[in-house]
């Protein structure tokens, strides 16, 4: 199997609270890999350290074969490696097209044009129309970010991942505070995008997991106890006793 | 679109009043407007150079004076120089002399802002108030150059065209000067570089997460802005014909803060007005009272509790 992402030996210690427990994880290109487990279990410290806003104490991480355990946020998501967030995380002033259009334009290159109007140049705001297009949102492209419905922030918050184009897109709770019906819009916008783009999608929404997963880790306080398909995970017992049985 | 016109009336409204302002001096006998007009200028340039700072990255630096000191005593030094010899006469000719201004403003913050661009929020604000207090003493112990007395100037630097004890021209070159930097700061606004400032200030951990490596950008903003200020330090030392170090007490720091907040934060031309609020204010209420911060105090409190865009917000403005 080629690996798009590999962790070896994951670590990471808040005091005395072992957050990380030499974890091994690998996701296959195209792959969308589920990372589940009770609340506290480390699955977002696990998504900080693979997007760099946590060092890890101990173990590395690869993309695409080159160690990436060093580099800085931004040049993570140059190599291929974008994150969104739980909590929604906007440019809340600016509109909807605004927030997308400025992916594209550091997916562009350097940002030092200090006088030609960038707000309608259409070499960002193109790609960005499209791209909004895709998450459903077309409609919606001049309202400022701030004053969408949570449902709709939900989806931009995808929309500004996938402009930057990566090739494996950490998901965090992308169904958070969703209602049934927004949480199966998602999961179908998730749905279209397999095979073209590699996910690591943590997330409470079961339904959503099993739909769209290819495989699945179970963490428990920080270490992975299963790491299988969607249905095997299913009929572990020893993941009943520790996760879905409580649900 | 009715806001777009009502802005650009006002503004229009202004300018021509600006224009006008000799004129209306000389008919109402007042020559001191004109020298009045002329710092308002001075200090509307160099509070829309904070702006940048302030209202479009979200960086609050405290520290501004020390640039528009620098800018000031580069041409008073180089005046004293050129005097008794020491350097050719050419450094006093503005072409000359401003733009060396701007550079030595522009180099210094490239420095300064390299650190302290390392912090954030309240240390930011702090270390930038440090750095300009350093400047401070350093040219209070500066004898050299007048020390705490500070540095007369025999004559303004020389603008082709103008006479050297011309106010109401000098007064028109402050005006273009003013108009320049507005427009040099609109289309920085609305370049690509400005958009990215405008994401910095919105978002900064956003920016990073969608590829941004924001230092570099917070530093080119510093040094623009840091540059504006010294060509205003340099006009206004050319207007006053003296150099003292409260150019860069950190009081002149606060005051181009308030002139910042009271016009508009991130408005562009708001600090214009901010800066004529400020020093018409202070030149009438200083005239009945030497406490006339006792009545400014409760109008700052007063604009930034009911107008969140200043006073440009307040007459129809946006950002």
């Amino acid at each position: 199997m080629t690996k798009l992402l590999e962790l070896r030996g994951l670590c990471k210690r808040f005091g005395g609270l072992v957050a990380t427990d030499a974890l091994d994880l690998v996701i296959a290109p195209g792959e969308i890999h589920a990372l589940i487990g009770p609340n506290g279990a480390g699955k977002t410290t696990v998504i900080g350290q693979v997007a760099g806003e946590l060092r890890p104490d101990a173990g590395s991480i690869h993309l695409a074969g080159a160690d990436i355990t060093r580099l800085s946020i931004p040049a993570r998501v140059r190599a291929g490696l974008t994150r969104s967030f739980q909590v929604t995380s906007l440019l809340p002033q600016s509109s909807a097209l605004e927030n997308v259009a400025i992916v594209e334009q550091l997916r562009q290159g350097h940002s030092f044009r200090f006088w030609r109007d960038a707000g309608g140049d259409p070499a960002r705001t193109g790609p960005a129309r499209a791209m909004l297009e895709r998450v459903g949102l077309a409609a919606r492209a001049d309202i400022p970010a701030e004053d969408l419905a949570h449902g709709e922030q939900r989806q931009l918050e995808l929309a500004m991942a996938l402009a930057t184009q990566p090739r494996l897109l950490l998901l965090d709770e992308p169904m958070a505070g969703l209602g049934p019906t927004e949480s199966a819009a998602m999961t179908a916008l998730l749905a279209g995008l397999k095979g073209q783009v590699a996910m690591l999608l943590v997330e409470h929404d079961m339904d959503a997991v099993f739909a769209l997963a290819d495989r699945v880790t179970v963490l428990l306080h920080g270490r992975a106890i299963a790491c299988d398909t969607p249905a095997s995970i299913r009929a572990n017992p020893a993941v009943r006793d520790a996760y879905l049985g409580e649900a | 679109m009715a806001d777009t016109k009502r802005q650009a009336m006002v503004l229009g409204v202004c300018l021509a009043l600006m224009v006008a302002l000799p004129a209306i001096a000389a008919w109402t006998a007042r020559p001191d407007f004109v020298t009045l007009g002329s710092q308002i200028a001075v200090l509307a340039i160099a509070a829309a150079g904070l702006d940048l700072l302030i209202g479009r990255t979200g960086l609050p630096s405290f520290g501004h004076a020390a640039w528009f000191g620098l800018g000031g005593y580069a041409v008073g030094i180089m005046a004293v120089h050129a005097g008794d010899g020491s350097l050719p006469g050419w450094v006093t000719q503005a072409w000359f002399a401003w733009p060396a201004a701007v550079l030595v403003a522009a180099l210094a913050a490239l420095v300064i802002g390299a650190l302290c661009l390392r912090t954030g929020g309240v240390s930011f604000i702090m270390i930038t108030l440090a750095f300009a207090q350093m400047f401070y003493f350093l040219f209070v112990a500066l004898s050299a150059y007048g020390g705490d007395d500070g540095l007369g100037m025999r004559r303004r630097n020389a603008v082709p065209g103008i006479g050297p004890r011309d106010d109401v021209a000098f007064y028109y070159v402050c005006l273009v000067a003013l108009v320049g930097v507005l427009f040099l700061l609109r289309r920085i606004a609305r370049s690509r570089f400005g958009l990215v400032l405008d994401g910095i200030r919105q978002n900064e951990r956003r920016m990073m997460a969608i590829g941004l490596a924001p230092y570099r950008y917070k530093l080119a903003a510093f040094v623009i802005s840091a540059a504006i200020a010294g060509l205003a330090g340099a006009l206004h030392v050319n207007l006053f014909r003296f150099a003292s170090p409260d150019l860069l007490h950190w009081t002149m720091s606060g005051e181009l803060m308030v002139m910042v907040v009271l016009g508009g934060i991130g408005t562009v031309v708001g600090p214009v007005f901010g800066a004529a609020a400020m020093v018409l204010l202070h030149n009438f209420l200083a005239q009945w009272t030497e406490h006339w911060m006792i009545v400014m105090g409760p109008i700052l409190v007063g604009v930034v509790l009911l107008a969140r865009a200043g006073i440009w917000g307040a007459i129809g403005g946006r950002r």
